[in-house]
């Protein structure tokens, strides 16, 4: 298996996006691994490349079950601003993992897949089992969401 | 109808278009990419992939999880080594056949190397040697050389003729019969080693109907019987024993194959 299909360090970023949650996604991480490494001994590790996130993205899946899931509301959209870049900066890591762990599903697996950086979008499509037009729909309302979000905190902190 | 649904898709494109350029799947992609680069929208939405792929690689590893990376091994298929490839239950499988068939088709060719006209009647006799007993045999107390006449007058068969290596052996019993191509076989049976002696017509050319002669002594085996075959006069006489090539081999004369 190459490096990049067994990419440690972004897999638990992965599971960390989906959970929100340094403990939870720890818990699935080690979980995972330690599956992995039983099917390897055993010598029945799957041949699919990327079947590690596949696993810990359901492990996520079932996880976040039993969460408290967020009501269905219209959440607000704005256009991607030239500032944005700036806003996001200002945030820290745990802030936005909580923000894409909160998003329903299939929305949150294909905003963690995308912005770690390390699939192109044909491996998103196999590892998260989409449609093209879901995959351009989450991503781009999930951009829409964000900026919503960032302005609502940014009009937020200047009030204060 | 068709444009509308390109643009759509062109627009799917954009929307999942990789951060890095390394991931710049396929053309249709870079197509898309390179179509829109420079857009103010488009490098809006890049600036903005950018700086959220940037705060996530900040995501701290708790050190109980980095602990995995120091052991990637322990989750990597364990490589593919000649020796598991050979132990492979389906390459052992097809390995297996192909032996057996290797093996077959070797047999196969060797046994035709060593045929020649009449080989195939030679093997049926082999086996009606093989069951016979001599009680079902005309006793005949005489030498096997003057069986010839016996055969003539009797049944109507000529040249069915012991050849001098085998004439003066002295046989206990003897018979003529039908094999199953309504050929006429003469069955000698001798005291010498209880071997027993074929005489056969030889085969013949189906479209002239020539004999298909051959020299000397040609052997045939047949599950532990030997028989040893020659041609004469269109006669095919064969000398037949339980055993090997060997025993036999004391009793011919002239060229054997």
């Amino acid at each position: 298996m190459s490096d990049r299909k067994q990419n440690l360090p972004q897999l638990y970023r992965f599971c960390f996006l989906m959970l929100g949650d340094s403990r939870k996604a720890q818990e699935v991480f080690n979980t995972t691994l330690r599956e992995a490494a039983v099917r390897a001994a055993q010598g029945e590790l799957p041949r699919e490349p990327f079947w590690l996130f596949r696993e810990a993205r359901w492990r996520c899946l079932e996880a976040s079950k039993t969460d408290l899931q967020p009501e269905s509301l219209e959440i607000e959209e704005h256009d991607i601003a030239p500032q944005a870049a700036s806003q996001i900066k200002q945030l820290d890591p745990t802030q936005l993992a909580i923000w894409i762990s909160a998003a329903p599903d299939p929305q949150r697996s294909a905003l963690a897949l995308f912005y770690l950086d390390e699939f192109n979008y044909l491996e998103i499509l196999d590892i998260a089992e989409l449609k093209l037009s879901t995959l351009s729909r989450c991503l781009s309302q999930g951009r829409r969401q964000l900026q919503a979000w960032l302005d609502a905190k940014h009009l937020g902190a200047a009030e204060v | 109808m068709r444009t509308l649904r390109l643009l759509r898709r062109r627009r799917a494109l954009l929307n999942c278009a990789p951060i890095s350029h390394d991931h710049l799947a396929d053309r249709s992609m870079r197509a898309a990419v390179s179509r829109e680069d420079g857009s103010d929208g488009f490098v809006n939405q890049q600036n903005f992939d950018r700086a959220v792929a940037e705060l996530i690689r900040l995501v701290p590893i708790p050190a109980e999880s980095a602990e995995w990376f120091l052991d990637k091994g322990a989750i990597r298929g364990p490589k593919w080594t000649w020796r598991r490839i050979l132990l492979n239950p389906a390459v052992l499988a097809i390995s297996i056949a192909l032996l057996v068939i290797a093996g077959v088709f070797t047999f196969q060719v060797l046994g035709r190397l060593n045929d020649f006209p009449g080989s195939a009647t030679a093997r049926k006799l082999l086996t009606v040697a093989g069951s016979t007993r001599s009680v079902t045999l005309d006793p005949v107390s005489a030498e096997a050389g003057t069986l010839s006449d016996l055969f003539f007058m009797k049944h109507g068969l000529e040249h069915y003729d012991v050849p001098d290596e085998f004439a003066d052996f002295r046989t206990i019993g003897c018979r003529v019969f039908d094999d199953d191509e309504s050929q006429r076989i003469a069955q000698i049976w001798v005291a010498e080693k209880r071997m027993q002696f074929f005489l056969f017509p030889a085969e013949r050319d189906t479209k002239t109907g020539a004999v298909l002669a051959f020299p000397g002594w040609r052997y045939v085996h047949q599950e532990g019987w030997i028989g040893a075959v020659t041609e004469h006069n269109g006669v095919c006489f064969m000398a037949v024993l339980q055993g090997r090539e060997k025993d036999l081999e004391p009793y011919l004369s002239g060229p054997k194959q």
